[in-house]
């Protein structure tokens, strides 16, 4: 199924969802008339319960498309239409006033309803200076503002007359029957199609999914819509539908960008409830970031349990068996959108990969702070994000990385790069979230065999591979220094990490010359007896001639084994891990 | 007379008339972009190439990439003015103020065999026999020689291709059992070029055991 399809059918699904015709939009103000079409008082429509007001959304007449004209709206506006007036200089302020005045002029002639006469006598007497007076106020400037007439329970474009007038559209020439490629039905071609708002990063007027704004996107002599031939009825569909599921912290949308790329996802369930339920898993499993210690031990044995391949049906009611999901993610272009990303696939096969993501992300001990399942978004910033923030991801990569994770594909190739250089640059391994990323990475090379060999999960003394074990020696090296010395400014991990782990043998044999003073001088001490057996033993396992240099994936296998051996130190004392991990932080700062 | 056609390519791009400029790929070939292959081998005007049907080969992989393109054509009556001045002054676009940069989503790694024949036009003439052409197209199907490079869809994305020999067995198809069978919606077929209305004609795709039939471009099912 098409994207625009699968947004005409989620359509269908929607209760709430405005007629054609008639939009939501953002209001501050209604302005009160009497049947003199005096304003007599002025209403506040914002919601009023948080620190400071927001404006609230009220179902209008649909909004023009507004690019770089002057199109007043009908029976509502923002302030320089309808009054003439803006808080900030704009020449063309009084242009679009008059507008505004001469548009409702030719809709509300002959109309005797009073409501729609006392706005056209309002229009008639109005005066931009008359704003400075009672009932207004300058908070109004620049919000949207409609109205109502005095008396009446109803806004002025909800009264009966003014809905006919919405909804009988003015004619604009006889429109030929096109096929469609939504719905493959003969109709009304789209030439326009609607606005998506609530991408972040977009336009804050909208930006469009579907648009041909320059002369070198058409083919064949064809303008605007009809180089996608598209009925009106089914663009204001998926415009709705996707407008819809767009709402900011609405269940069907991840909270914070991957990247740059907004993500909506949605089930193609039979019922509403089990929609939900689909949703609600999904949203949770995803990017829920769960910090309740119950649910996420929940989740992570119900991905567990989804791994083995029990449905999902099976493990929450309310899922049915066989459900579609859908997932798009969006990214600004300035007054367009682009695609990241568009899977659609049963929800079990995506709570699979999920589950797939989360074993191959598997680290013992696990990483701090990790809790059940991190999102995409927490595992970049921990990992290869300069100075963990979040706008320092880079939006490609995590559109790759989220595409990998949905589609069970490889994860890009530049995530492990990325990560190793966050490594070199003096990230801390410890954390164990580079590690895990990189491990994560290998795991499902080696699952696609796009690898021979597999990473252990938790330190391996039998493991074969030389890179493996040159990250353990230097985190017994680094160990025995610590031992000797105490506290020191710069240890050998902040000095060699990164030649040590990209060229072992310009590095090894200095280190290995280096210990043999620490060494010399803990035996003095009587201490550290365990440092000279490992150090034995993984030299056992070493043949003599160290590689000269190692590639990205083996520095890759040379972090893990390091996080595994200086991890092996604690196990089973979490305190002495702890206030060992204190006082390293101490160090840093 | 059929002919089968394996062909592959590293990325392809096919894009929907829907998301053309921030361009976003269909999910398997088309039988325009199949045409088009063909014809890159050999075409004459003497027959026209009708695509029956289009094995996928391999699973349906996406990419996304973002390249600067410039928003602007070149102007026809620019051009024709510039004829009639004698000068080139004002004819070229300066890309750096007319830059725009555009998201692409593209397949990576496709392969697909093409089943198709051909009839002949009313342009044939007396030498021109079904056989001749067959063998012409053989021919030079199996030495690689092609009028132009063959694409995927774009330009940017060149097309391997070899001849499967009559009697020959197709590759193997490396789709997923559970993703052999999918409704891709409507596609488009081709463009009809007649009475210059170059209006884009459709037909909806489904992929059957990881084929996808394609009707006639006369026929009831692709919608007019």
């Amino acid at each position: 199924m098409t994207i625009l399809q699968a947004l005409d059918r989620y359509y269908h699904r929607l209760d709430d969802v405005v007629a054609p015709g008639w939009s939501r939009e953002k209001f501050g103000w209604c302005i009160i008339l009497d049947r003199q079409g005096e304003p007599v008082l002025d209403q506040d429509l914002r919601d009023l319960s948080g620190k400071n007001p927001k404006p609230k959304l009220y179902v209008v007449p649909a909004a023009v498309k507004r690019t770089v004209g002057v199109a007043p709206n009908f029976l509502w506006d923002k302030s320089a239409y309808v009054l003439g007036r803006t808080a900030g200089e704009n020449k063309r302020t009084a242009q679009e006033h008059a507008a505004f005045v001469a548009f409702h002029m030719a809709r509300l002639r002959g109309q005797n309803d009073e409501g729609l006469v006392a706005l056209r006598l309002f229009l008639e007497k109005w005066t931009p200076a008359r704003f400075d007076a009672a009932p207004f106020r300058p908070e109004m400037l620049d919000a949207n503002i409609m109205f109502r007439l005095e008396g009446d329970t109803v806004y002025l474009h909800e009264r009966p007359a003014a809905r006919a007038l919405v909804e009988a559209k003015p004619e604009d020439g006889k429109k030929e029957n096109v096929f469609c490629l939504i719905t493959g039905e003969p109709s009304a071609i789209a030439r326009l199609h609607p606005t998506i708002k609530g991408v972040e990063g977009a336009q804050t007027a909208g930006a469009a999914l579907v648009s041909f704004n320059l002369d070198a996107f058409a083919s064949l002599g064809k303008e605007q819509g009809e180089n996608a031939p598209t009925s009106e009825m089914a663009a204001f569909r998926y415009g709705a539908a996707l407008n819809h599921l767009l709402t900011r912290d609405g269940p069907n949308r991840i909270r914070r960008p991957i990247g740059d790329a907004t993500v909506v996802f949605w089930a193609d369930a039979g019922n509403a409830k089990a929609a939900a339920a689909a949703d609600g898993w999904f949203g949770a499993a995803l990017a829920g970031d769960i910090t309740d210690a119950d649910e996420a031990r929940k989740l992570r044995e119900e991905l567990e349990k989804v791994a083995k391949g029990r449905p999902l049906a099976e493990l929450r009611p309310g899922i049915e068996d066989g459900t579609r999901f859908h997932v798009l993610g969006l990214s600004p272009n300035a007054a367009r959108l682009s695609v990241r990303f568009w899977l659609s696939d049963d929800l079990d096969a995506f709570a699979r990969r999920l589950a797939a993501h989360h074993s191959d992300l598997k680290l013992e001990p696990a990483p701090e702070g990790w809790g059940a399942a991190p999102s995409v978004n927490r595992l970049l910033v921990r990992s290869i994000a300069l100075q963990g923030e979040f706008k320092n991801i880079p939006p490609l990569l995590a559109g790759e990385v989220m595409r990998a994770v949905l589609s069970g594909g490889r994860y890009p190739q530049s995530l492990l790069a990325a990560t190793i250089i966050r490594l070199r640059a003096g990230d801390d391994p410890l954390s164990g979230w580079h590690v895990a990323v990189i491990r994560a990475v290998l795991t499902r090379d080696h699952r696609l065999r796009f690898q021979k060999e597999d990473v252990p999960v938790s330190l391996a003394r039998e493991e074969p591979n030389k890179a493996y074990q040159l990250g353990r020696l230097f985190a017994v090296l680094e160990a025995a220094q610590r031992m000797a010395l105490g506290k020191t400014n710069t240890t050998i991990r902040d000095r060699y990490f990164g030649a040590a782990s990209a060229t072992p043998a310009g590095v090894f044999p200095l280190l290995l010359r280096g210990v043999q003073n620490h060494l010399g001088k803990l035996r003095k001490d009587g201490k550290g007896g365990w440092i000279e057996r490992e150090i034995e033993e993984i030299l056992d396992k070493l043949s003599l001639d160290l590689p000269r240099a190692l590639p990205l994936a083996e520095q890759g296998r040379f972090a893990v084994g390091y996080y595994h051996q200086r991890k092996e130190r604690f196990k089973g004392r979490p305190e002495e891990a702890a206030s060992s991990e204190a006082a390293e932080k101490g160090d840093d700062e | 007379m059929g002919i089968r056609l394996h062909v592959w390519g590293e990325r392809a791009c096919f894009t929907r008339p829907e998301m053309k400029v921030e361009r976003v790929s269909y999910d398997v070939m088309t039988p325009s972009a199949a045409r088009g292959i063909l014809e890159a081998i050999h075409w004459k005007p003497a027959i026209r190439w009708q695509v029956d049907r289009i094995h996928v080969l391999k699973p349906v992989r996406f990419q996304s990439i973002r390249r600067n393109e410039v928003g602007t054509k070149a102007s026809v009556a620019n051009a024709a003015s510039a004829m009639k001045r004698g000068t080139t002054e004002g004819l070229g676009i300066l890309v750096d103020e007319n830059r725009q940069q555009r998201a692409a989503l593209v397949l990576i790694d496709v392969a697909y065999v093409i089943e198709a024949r051909f009839s002949l036009t009313a342009k044939a003439g007396l030498e021109d026999t079904p056989a001749k052409h067959i063998s012409m197209f053989n021919r030079r199907a199996e030495l690689g020689q092609c009028f132009h490079r063959p694409c995927l869809g774009t330009r940017e994305f060149p097309a391997e291709f070899a001849l499967i020999p009559e009697g020959a067995p197709l590759p193997p198809c490396e789709l997923p059992p559970d993703k052999r069978d999918d409704d891709l919606g409507w596609m488009l077929h081709d463009i009809d070029f007649a009475n210059n209305r170059n209006e884009s004609r459709f037909f909806r795709a489904m992929m059957n055991g990881g084929v996808i039939d394609v009707p006639p471009f006369d026929a009831v099912e692709v919608a007019r």
